[in-house]
């Protein structure tokens, strides 16, 4: 099922209309259109590919999250649907206007906000900046400052508003910045780990209302994370992509179904020496595995994607035989990283490891 | 159209808040930006006194006056930008459907109106203090110090492109330009004609930088009784005009030229992808 969507998933672009057709006709769900999309950057190791070939469709009032480790081109694909970024090839529009030729089209419809900025003029209250910011769109002062209340309502922001920007602790700055990404009443907003960073509860509240925005507003949000819990959440859809490539694109929940058996997690002793759990993913059965360490506990808990409990008892097998003792395992309905795992064979830390090296 | 309802001047209005309001943000900018100006300013007219040239005092002061605008230029519009670039608030021009030109103003009345209070000090101190002599007719002194004032921001927003293009270095390039220009346009003296310490080359050079011909058009004005119809004062003033729209102009293209090169290498944003 999921071989099936990956193959989709690569389907050759010649097989799929063209965007300028896609985007003329009148489809008024489809408000982000990304179609054979390629970005290459030029470095000192030569050209990095960080988008190849990206198709994907989203539709009016959807939150659809695009879920990848760093580095796999989710910051990118958001650069260039927010017109600061061109492709090097392919095409890509959001309400049915180009990136490429109607940038200025582009920017009146949409907002944008990353979790990693902290945008603002410190010397100015978190309301000044956020009128500041609303009079980029051009909107009246009495309108301008009515948003500002709303929004700031929904987000706990209220009695932090007449504080100097930079006063106002990470939190409070990241819902100034989530104020700020909807103040024009955009109809398409860009979101790139908008909760990196924040305590739990800061994460949940922002996530209740990134949802209201979509649900209440018919927003569309593309949310650009590496946070698999959240895309879990809120999130209508999600395109997993791994090295610029999106590898699948459906529900969360069809995502996780399409696994079939639970995964199986182990925790082990001693913590394995690096390269010894290759043999795990070499067994049949096995779709791919992820291991992170708990130093505190003296212990490696492995994840591995498995078929069936053949598979999951071979796993079991192969970890005894390598010297380790297996403290415990259990099955457990699959995550969206264990759909990950089964489509790259990794999870996100060793990725982002591979990345790093 | 009702002006309130235009776009780009509610861009410019709100950039010029930030910018005048920012700059008094901090007591202790408004203090430094009274008394740096006016403790040269200070020194440099005793040295004026010691060597009996009172008349000339009034220099000094004008200097401490122009220099508070030209620090403003450097610091707060040619480097602004590229500060923007760094906390992500560029990307946040870019990607609003601001005119970039809008920016540019607001941000320039906004540095003079911040400026112009405790530019004002620095000429009420001076002036109370040492009584230097003035012979002025004052519609040319405020004509001349309007374009001049122009002029200078003009070049401040040319600056601004180079500075984003320049890349990370902008404080060590506010250092590098901020004394060498002071003394090369004559802040505190007269650097052209037949008073100034420097070669013809060297004069010439200056004079390519507005404050250079707004200080001495200003001394003209301000201290000689010169009015329009003087052969080297019009000269100037033309000068600076011409020098004006070509700033303008050159920094709106340089501009428009940054954005679009941005965006081909992924440079708009610090981090690149």
């Amino acid at each position: 099922m999921l071989d099936q969507r990956l193959n989709d998933a690569r389907k050759p672009t010649e097989e799929q209309p063209g965007l300028r057709n896609v985007m003329n006709r009148v489809d008024a769900e489809i408000t982000v259109q990304v179609e054979g999309l390629r970005r290459e950057f030029d470095s000192k190791e030569g050209k990095v590919v960080a988008l190849d070939g990206v198709n994907l469709q989203v539709r009016k009032g959807e939150i659809f999250g695009v879920l990848g480790p760093n580095g796999a081109g989710k910051t990118t694909m958001i650069r260039i649907l927010s017109t600061l970024l061109l492709p090097t090839a392919g095409k890509a529009g959001v309400m049915g206007f180009d990136v490429e030729h109607e940038p200025e089209k582009i920017r009146a419809v949409i907002n944008m906000a990353s979790g990693a900025e902290r945008a603002g003029y410190d010397f100015i209250s978190a309301r000044g900046n956020l009128w500041f910011f609303s009079q980029l769109y051009g909107i009246p002062t009495e309108e301008a400052h009515r948003r500002i209340n709303e929004l700031s309502d929904m987000l706990g922001l209220q009695n932090y508003l007449d504080r100097k920007f930079y006063a106002l602790s990470t939190g409070y700055k990241q819902r100034v910045t989530l104020v700020r990404a909807f103040i024009n009443d955009p109809k398409v907003v860009f979101l790139d780990e908008p909760t990196i960073g924040l305590d739990v509860m800061t994460a949940l509240s922002i996530r209740e209302y990134i949802l209201k925005q979509a649900k209440e507003h018919g927003r569309t949000i593309l949310l650009a994370t590496h946070n698999m819990a959240e895309v879990d959440a809120i999130c209508n859809r999600v395109a997993i992509i791994d090295k610029g490539k999106i590898l699948a694109c459906d529900t969360p929940a069809a995502l996780k179904r399409s696994l079939g058996a639970p995964s199986l997690v182990l925790e082990v002793s001693p913590i394995p020496a690096p390269g010894s759990l290759e043999p795990i993913g070499k067994l049949e059965g096995v779709k791919g595995y992820t291991s992170s360490v708990d130093e505190e506990r003296g212990l490696s808990r492995i994840q591995v994607v498995v078929d069936g409990d053949g598979s999951a008892q071979s796993v079991v097998d192969s970890v005894r035989k390598s010297g380790m003792t297996v403290v415990s395992n259990w099955r457990q309905q699959a995550t969206l990283e264990e759909v990950f795992v089964a489509l790259v064979g990794r999870g996100f830390r060793e990725r982002e490891h591979e990345a790093a090296q | 159209m009702k002006l309130h309802s235009n776009p780009w001047l509610r861009t410019a209005y709100a950039r010029l808040w930030v910018r005048a309001k920012s700059i008094y943000g901090e007591p202790l900018w408004v203090a430094v930006n009274i008394g740096f100006p006016f403790f040269t300013s200070f020194s440099l007219t005793m040295v004026y006194r010691a060597y009996g040239l009172n008349s000339f005092t009034g220099f000094a002061i004008l200097g401490g006056v122009m220099i508070s605008f030209w620090g403003n230029v450097l610091w707060s519009m040619a480097s602004q930008f590229n500060w923007d670039k760094q906390v992500g608030l560029f990307e946040i021009y870019i990607t609003s459907p601001a005119p970039i030109s809008a920016i540019l103003v607001g941000m320039s009345l906004g540095g003079i109106l911040g400026t112009a209070p405790s530019a004002a000090m620095v000429a009420i101190l001076g002036w109370v203090i040492f009584h230097p002599p003035i012979n002025a007719v004052w519609p040319a002194v405020i004509s001349v110090f309007a374009l001049t004032l122009a002029s200078l921001y003009a070049m401040g927003m040319a600056l601004s492109s180079l500075y984003l293009a320049y890349g990370r270095e902008a404080d060590s390039v506010n250092e590098a330009l901020h004394e060498p220009v002071s003394l090369i346009s004559g802040v505190y003296f007269p650097s052209t004609g037949g008073f100034s310490p420097f070669p013809l080359a060297v004069q010439a050079g200056a004079s390519l930088i507005p404050l250079t011909l707004g200080m001495d058009a200003l001394r003209r004005t301000l201290f000689f009784g010169q009015v329009f119809g003087e052969l080297y004062l019009d000269l100037e003033l033309f000068s600076l005009a011409i020098m004006g729209v070509v700033l303008l102009f050159a920094s709106s293209k340089a501009l428009k030229y940054l954005e679009n090169k941005g965006r081909r290498t992924g440079t708009i944003s610090v981090r690149q992808r």
